[in-house]
Formats: C-alpha cells, sequence, structure tokens
C-alpha cells in the first residue's frame, strides 16, 4: 500500500469511529444503550441489518468464489426476500409489541424459563464460536496478501471495534454500520468498475470470455440434493437459513428492535429484500471480470504467497510451470477468438486447472484453496493508487460493522438474559447499564484473544463455521412453534429443541445432505417434536 | 405507532410486490445464464 492508500484507510476509519461516537453519545440508560431507546429510522437499520451480514470474509471470498466456481453462490440468497416478508408481517410486530430486549425473552413469556435458557445458551455458544473467527479471518488474509502480523491485524481492528461498542452501544454501532456498509458499497463499485476497465476486452467481449469459461451461472434448475446451489434449494434452504438468521438470531434481531415503530422496522427488513441479491450478484459479477481480467494478463499457480513459495521451491517445478505457462498461452489465444473457439478455450481451461493442480500437487498444496486470496491479491497487485485504501477500507468497514453487531449482541443476551434473569435481579437500571458495558468489553476481549488462537489454526475456521450453522434448525423451530402453533407447550418446545437438534448433528455426521438442508429439515423435526409432546401434554398453556 | 402509512398504500400490496420481483430476478438470472453460460 502507498501513501494515498494508507491515507484513505486511516481517514476512513476515524471518520467511521467518529461519527459513530457522535450519533451514539448520551446512551445513558440500558434502553438506550441497547436498544437506541427505540428512535432508529428505517435507513439507518436497513443498512445496519446488511453491514452485519457482510463480513469481510463473506467480502473477501465471495468474489474469490465466482473467479473459481462462478456466481452460482448468488441462489443462496434466492429465499431471503420471502424469509423477510415473514419476518415483517408476523416476527418483528409480535419483538416489537411485547417490548421485550431479546427475542429469548420472548420465549419465556410463550413458553418458561427453561426455553429461553436452553435458546439463549444456544445462541452465547453459536456466537461466541464465530466471533473470534470473524476477526481473525480477514487478518489471515491480510497477512498472506500485505504481510501484515495477523495477531497484530486482529487486535488492532478488535481494540477499535470494542472501544467504540463499549463507548456508545447500540446506536454507535448502528451509525457506524450505516457508514460501513456505504464505504463497502463504494469499494465494491470501485472495484467492479476497475476489474472491467483494467481487461483489454470490452464489455461484451469479457461477457463471453466469462461465460466461455462457465462464470456467469446464476441460474442452475438442475436439483443436486447433497451438494451446490441450485434454485430449490436457493428458495428453501436460503428461506429457512434467512428466517433463523434475521428472525431468531440477537446479532440481527436487535438490529430491528431499535426501530421508532413496527413500519420503520418493517421497512428495514423490506429493504433487504429487495437490495440483498442484486448487491450479492455484483459482488459475484465483480469476481467473474476478475476472472477475465486474468484471462488476459497471467496469474500465478496459486494467489497464496506462502504456498507459491512452498511450491517454486519443489522439485519439478520447472516442468509444471512450463506445461501451465503453455496452457494460459492456449487459454489467451483462445479468449481472443470467441465466441467461435468455444470448444478450444474449454480445452485449454482444462489443460490449465489440471497443469495448475499438477504445480499445487509438487508441494502437497490442494488445488483452488486459494480462493480467499484472489480478490485481494489482485486489488493490490493491479488496482490504482487510492482504490487500494478504499477497498480495505471496505474490507476493514465489513469486518468491523458483523464484530461489533456480534458483541453488542452477546452482551445484549449475557446482561438480559442470564445476569438480570438469574443473577442480579430488582437492581436500579445504572447496575445494568454498567453490566452491559462490562459484559461488551468481556466478549470484546473474548473475541480479540480467540482471533489469536484462531490465527494459528486458520483450518479450523471452515470447521467453526459449520458448527455455528449446526444450531440455526433448532433456534428458527423453536420460534414457528411459539408463533405459529398455539397448542405448543414449554415442555413441548424443550423436547423439540432436544430432538432437532439431535437430528441435525446426526445429518451432519452421518450423512452427506449439503448443509443448506440442515435448517428446514431441523426446524421441521422440532416442529414435529414439539407438537407431539405438547398434545401429550394434559394441560396447553395458555398464549 | 403502527400505523405509519406503508408504502404502495398497503403492506400486502409490499409484500406481493416483493414476491414479484423476486419472480422477475429469477427470470432475469435464468436469461442471463441462458445468453451468456456456455
Amino acid at each position: 500500500m502507498r501513501p494515498a492508500d494508507w491515507a484513505v484507510l486511516l481517514a476512513s476509519l476515524v471518520g467511521i469511529v467518529g461519527y459513530g461516537l457522535y450519533k451514539g453519545r448520551g446512551s445513558d440508560t440500558t434502553s438506550k444503550y441497547l436498544l437506541a431507546g427505540r428512535t432508529m429510522p428505517w435507513y439507518a437499520m436497513a443498512l445496519s441489518i446488511m453491514a452485519t451480514q457482510a463480513s469481510a470474509i463473506t467480502f473477501i471470498s465471495t468474489t474469490g468464489q465466482a473467479y473459481a466456481d462462478g456466481m452460482r453462490f448468488v441462489q443462496m440468497y434466492l429465499g431471503l426476500p420471502l424469509a423477510m416478508i415473514i419476518i415483517a408481517a408476523w416476527i418483528a410486530p409480535r419483538f416489537h409489541e411485547s417490548g421485550v430486549y431479546t427475542a429469548y425473552e420472548y420465549l419465556e413469556r410463550r413458553f418458561d424459563t427453561r426455553v429461553r435458557a436452553l435458546v439463549s445458551l444456544i445462541f452465547l455458544i453459536q456466537r461466541g464460536l464465530a466471533v473470534g473467527v470473524a476477526l481473525s479471518a480477514p487478518a489471515l488474509v491480510l497477512t498472506v496478501i500485505m504481510g501484515w502480523p495477523a495477531n497484530v491485524t486482529s487486535l488492532v481492528m478488535g481494540v477499535i471495534v470494542v472501544g467504540y461498542t463499549v463507548a456508545g452501544g447500540i446506536a454507535t454501532v448502528t451509525w457506524t454500520d450505516f457508514v460501513q456498509m456505504l464505504i463497502m458499497t463504494a469499494g465494491l463499485l470501485a472495484a467492479l468498475i476497475c476489474a472491467i476497465w483494467m481487461s483489454p476486452v470490452s464489455l461484451g467481449e469479457a461477457m463471453n470470455v466469462a461465460g466461455a469459461a462457465g462464470r456467469l451461472n446464476p441460474a442452475v434448475w438442475t436439483v443436486d440434493w447433497n451438494n451446490s446451489y441450485n434454485i430449490l434449494s436457493g428458495l428453501i434452504g436460503g428461506l429457512f437459513l434467512s428466517l433463523a438468521y434475521f428472525g431468531c438470531d440477537q446479532s440481527q434481531v436487535q438490529r430491528y428492535l431499535t426501530g421508532k415503530s413496527i413500519a420503520q422496522a418493517k421497512l428495514s427488513l423490506l429493504f433487504n429484500a429487495i437490495a440483498k441479491i442484486p448487491m450479492q450478484f455484483t459482488i459475484l459479477f465483480t469476481g467473474a471480470m476478475v476472472f477475465v481480467f486474468f484471462t488476459f494478463t497471467q496469474p500465478p499457480v496459486t494467489f497464496d504467497s506462502s504456498a507459491a513459495k512452498r511450491i517454486e521451491r519443489s522439485e519439478g517445478y520447472a516442468q509444471a510451470k512450463s506445461e501451465y505457462d503453455a496452457a494460459w498461452q492456449a487459454r489467451r489465444s483462445a479468449a481472443t477468438r470467441l465466441p467461435e473457439a468455444a470448444a478450444e478455450f474449454k480445452s485449454a481451461q482444462e489443460r490449465l486447472d489440471t497443469a495448475r493442480a499438477r504445480a499445487a500437487g509438487l508441494a502437497g498444496v490442494k488445488a483452488g484453496a486459494d480462493t480467499n486470496y484472489i480478490f485481494l491479491s489482485f486489488v493490490t497487485h493491479y488496482m490504482p493508487v487510492g482504490i487500494v485504501g478504499l477497498i480495505m477500507a471496505a474490507i476493514f468497514a465489513a469486518a468491523m460493522s458483523t464484530i461489533s453487531a456480534e458483541v453488542n449482541s452477546l452482551a445484549t443476551v449475557s446482561v438480559v438474559d442470564v445476569y438480570k434473569r438469574y443473577v442480579r435481579k430488582d437492581r436500579e437500571d445504572r447496575h445494568y447499564l454498567r453490566a452491559a458495558r462490562w459484559a461488551t468489553a468481556f466478549w470484546g476481549a473474548y473475541a480479540v484473544v480467540t482471533a489469536q488462537y484462531a490465527a494459528n489454526l486458520g483450518s479450523l475456521i471452515e470447521v467453526v463455521n459449520k458448527v455455528g450453522s449446526l444450531f440455526y434448525g433448532g433456534l428458527i423451530g423453536v420460534f414457528v412453534l411459539a408463533f405459529f402453533v398455539p397448542r405448543a407447550t414449554a415442555r413441548g418446545a424443550l423436547w423439540g429443541v432436544l430432538v432437532g437438534e439431535a437430528a441435525i448433528f446426526y445429518m451432519w455426521l452421518r450423512t452427506d445432505i449439503f448443509y443448506l438442508w440442515f435448517n428446514a429439515i431441523g426446524c421441521l423435526v422440532v416442529v414435529a417434536a414439539g407438537y407431539a409432546v405438547s398434545l401429550s401434554n394434559r394441560k396447553p398453556q395458555p398464549r | 405507532m403502527s400505523d405509519e402509512k406503508p408504502p404502495l398504500g398497503s403492506w400486502r400490496r409490499v409484500y406481493a410486490a416483493i414476491i414479484l420481483y423476486l419472480i422477475l430476478l429469477i427470470a432475469l438470472f435464468t436469461a442471463f445464464t441462458a445468453r451468456w453460460n456456455q
């Protein structure tokens, strides 16, 4: 990064923190600190919801995914608009009308304290596992690309986020999210424009190249139950995933609980129903255009520079590299004669993939394991000065917006659902405000410390992410029982969650079912088991 | 509080518009894939 890039990055960070602290001043009650006094307008909540979901690693790796695999990942978001309609119509109004601070507080009113405790615990485990990874993942990538020490990067990022989150509470988190989302959008559009502009061919020709390589595939109608993204898995699996994440996960629920009215909360959700898919499409299309760029500018054997060094030292590298170079030249030549030379292009692409895998295999490196490094490698090596700083600011913004929401929601559940409920009841508001600040600091420190370990255990990141996704079926199931099954009892809900989670873990450990289906199947098991147990109760509880 | 007027006159119309928008997006994605992806 050159001085101008550093200036853009630092100015963005200072601006984000300063603006957030200014907007969050006066958070001197728990209602203001945890729910911004329920005064937020729809547009602030809308961008906060969007920024919370867009993490740095999503920003970095989604572009790489389109480069390597095409745009089919966008279908994962097809169920999101439907989920937003369901949440806006039925879930958000109930949360607002009941005046709760957390989604899990609602479960005690509907069922009993055991159900609230169990679901709060599930949330704390799931988000607690995720928050350190959310902090360490971008730091790991920046280490390889920029040479920055991972521990220092995650520490700096963590201290900034925890600082403003502790100081201003959710008002600061929401308004910093708002600015962060604007920076992310600017960075994304700048990256897309640069990727198109820097290719030596017209946009139409670039589309021909990306299409010939199978990278322009946002709609796949073939159904595959065990793998891959298609229209059906996107609509159904994506619906349940989005219902769980936006409807039951406190890190999102807390965003729209801050709304000054139910209508404003609904608008913030419905804005995401409209804007999220085009945003993901743009990110993926940027990745496809980066693929076109590297069709005419030779890419390295692997974008992971530490792996590249090992490969270069391997025996047989010279031979593998010469095959790789020849395959790339053949693909480049065919690319200039598309669409007539489509068959030749595909054949050259296959040769290139084989040569790449062979070269990577010399050092025991898995071909395609460098997806997370592609976009940042493109940005830092080829983008104009100033734009690099803007995109780095966008990546920092994406990381910080996710982490601040997670820390903020973990602290809220810790204080409202655990501390206030079981440890210190009936104390004055100032006591709980202090507890909320301490809890925020605790979860922030926890995130920074676990990020240090996660940085040394990079291969565990994928495992931890998958483990996190194992709990959503249980969460959505218990809320379906709460909202839509009048006869559901506390005992039924409790057993439903336990049986549902057992079913999800069984699917994970003993079957090849694609993880997107876990949410839908898990939810159905929770509802079926919960309903059956509820019916066996002699005295249904009143709603 | 909750009686703020929704866009398009009612929430039902907003929800219906979003469903139509989703159908349109899927149709556009399908046409995009058919046109460009070979």
